[in-house]
């Protein structure tokens, strides 16, 4: 296992995922079935979240390949650029969706601009994952280009599209270089305030399900989930820039990339929650009651992921670089 | 600036060298961790005080919150204790640094805020929920300025220190 192994097992989950959640999307406005709408929205939720490490991966493929006869350095950073700006545009789409879930838990269906939102980012976002997978294919198979060609060459949507996409190392740079320092300062402030904000929120259901603090009920101590996703949000969108700013600090890091898997399994933590019909049972629970023992066990690993996850980043800092997994 | 003796005799001490040397685990990185975990108690749990006081959650009864204050207060233990060895192993840096002081300063504060939303907020149980929000508004405000106040300055201790120990000076 390298890292161009894990992005080529990752790399088709984000693509195939957003066409497969955009087709139940718009097959749910027939016959306004409401549960493939929910369905739809679950799946860009989880997209986004593999999306990730996909991203991450790509990285250190990047590093593997590079040195490689017969890989153009042009299509590389091509495809970087694709890559970049379809995270953000799924990370967006998947945020959508999980507000969508919100108002379809609050007020059984999402609202009209929720909808709409969806339905915009998740077309936008199908067609530059396209983009990143055409673009990424074209690196390693001369075949698949349009001619022979070995230059960049775009089409007219391409070289429209690529207008938008950052060019990777000016944006990585002037991530770096924006006020010196403080720009990195600034995004560990937000990191930080985000953690403290999702522990704190999450952290009381979690302890509730427990059995501490029994006399508050669940239904509306579960009312600070949007904060949870509020401090989850922030720490994806700093956490994504100061890796973007210096990838090679992160790339052979083992306590990142554990940090990611703790994170991913926080992701199923979730599913398995919500999805199997626990939150159902316990979202009745009043003042006083005690939660199932499933619910407990779930909750208990929540407090134990989310304390991996922040053990890991911070040891980050001292593991260094001590992963090679890409040099074999 | 002349840096006071005392820091370098600190600096020297077995536990200091230890802390800032060892290749263990369980050196530095881990008392830092600590001081995270104990951050996430501390502001995690004012902040869903703070955010229910201001009308996050509207339908969850206020009183059995009270039982986070003792979750806040071990938060507190946890960060003192390894603020201090943290500090051992740092002296010069933090100390010389004025950002350290607006730091103990905002916690203070907050600290203070902390035990007033306690003493007046949660402490009387006769007050009905809408006097005790009545009351608490501009203190759970206040509680989270504070403690974003001390999130950024303790983080920008890191980007800001000129000495690093005693004679080390680091030009900025």
């Amino acid at each position: 296992m390298n890292f161009a192994h894990l992005h080529l097992l990752l790399n088709h989950f984000p693509i195939i995922g957003t066409i497969v959640g955009l087709g139940l999307f718009l097959i749910s406005f027939f016959g306004k079935n409401d549960d493939l709408r929910r369905g739809s929205l679950i799946v860009f939720a989880a997209v986004a979240l593999l999306t990730i490490p996909t991203f991450l991966s790509g990285f250190g493929a990047q590093l593997m390949v590079k040195q490689k006869p017969g890989v153009s350095d042009a299509f590389i950073q091509r495809h970087e650029g694709a890559a970049m700006l379809s995270l953000w545009f799924m990370e967006a789409t998947g945020a959508l969706a999980l507000i969508g879930l919100w108002q379809v838990h609050r007020i059984s269906r999402p609202a009209t601009w929720n909808v709409s939102a969806v339905l915009l980012f998740s077309l936008v976002t199908v067609g530059l994952m396209a983009r990143t997978g055409n673009t990424g294919g074209d690196i390693r198979h001369p075949e698949i280009r349009g001619s022979q060609q070995v230059a960049v060459t775009e089409g007219t949507v391409g070289s429209i599209v690529h207008a938008f996409e950052p060019t990777p190392d000016k944006f990585s740079e002037s991530i770096l270089g924006w006020w010196g320092g403080w720009w990195w300062a600034f995004i560990m402030v937000l990191h930080f305030i985000g953690l403290a904000l999702l522990i704190g929120t999450m952290g009381a259901l979690d302890i509730r399900i427990l059995g501490f603090a029994k006399q508050l009920p669940i239904a509306p101590l579960h009312r600070f989930v949007p904060w949870a996703i509020v401090g989850l949000g922030i720490n994806i969108v700093t956490g994504m820039l100061a890796f973007i700013g210096q990838p090679q600090n992160y790339i052979y890091n083992p306590a990142f990339w554990l940090k990611m898997l703790a994170l991913l399994l926080l992701g199923l933590n979730a599913a398995a929650f919500y999805l199997t019909g626990i939150f159902d049972r316990v979202e009745r629970l009043g003042a006083g009651e005690d939660a199932p023992m499933s619910a407990k066990l779930i909750a208990a690993s929540s407090l134990f992921l989310c304390f991996a996850v922040l053990t890991l980043g911070r040891y980050i800092q001292p593991t260094g670089d001590s992963l090679r997994l890409g040099s074999n | 600036m002349a840096v006071p003796e005392l820091f370098h005799t600190i600096e020297e001490s077995g536990l200091s060298t230890w802390m800032r040397n060892s290749e263990s685990v369980f050196g530095f990185y881990f008392i830092l961790l600590f001081h995270t975990i104990g951050l996430s108690l501390l502001v995690g749990a004012n902040a869903v005080v703070d955010l229910r006081i201001l009308g996050v959650a509207a339908d969850l009864p206020l009183k059995p919150l009270k039982r986070f204050f003792g979750i806040m207060w071990m938060g507190l233990g946890i960060n003192v204790t390894t603020g201090i060895l943290l500090l051992t192993a740092y002296p010069t840096k933090a100390l010389t640094n004025p950002v350290f002081y607006v730091k103990l300063s905002f916690i203070a504060l907050a600290v203070m805020t902390m035990q007033m939303i306690n003493a007046r907020v949660f402490a009387d149980a006769s007050l009905s929920e809408a006097a005790m929000i009545a009351k608490g508004k501009t203190m759970a405000k206040w509680s989270l300025v504070f403690w974003i106040g001390a999130i950024t300055a303790g983080r920008l201790l890191s980007e800001t220190y000129t000495y690093l120990t005693y004679g080390h000076h680091v030009a900025r």
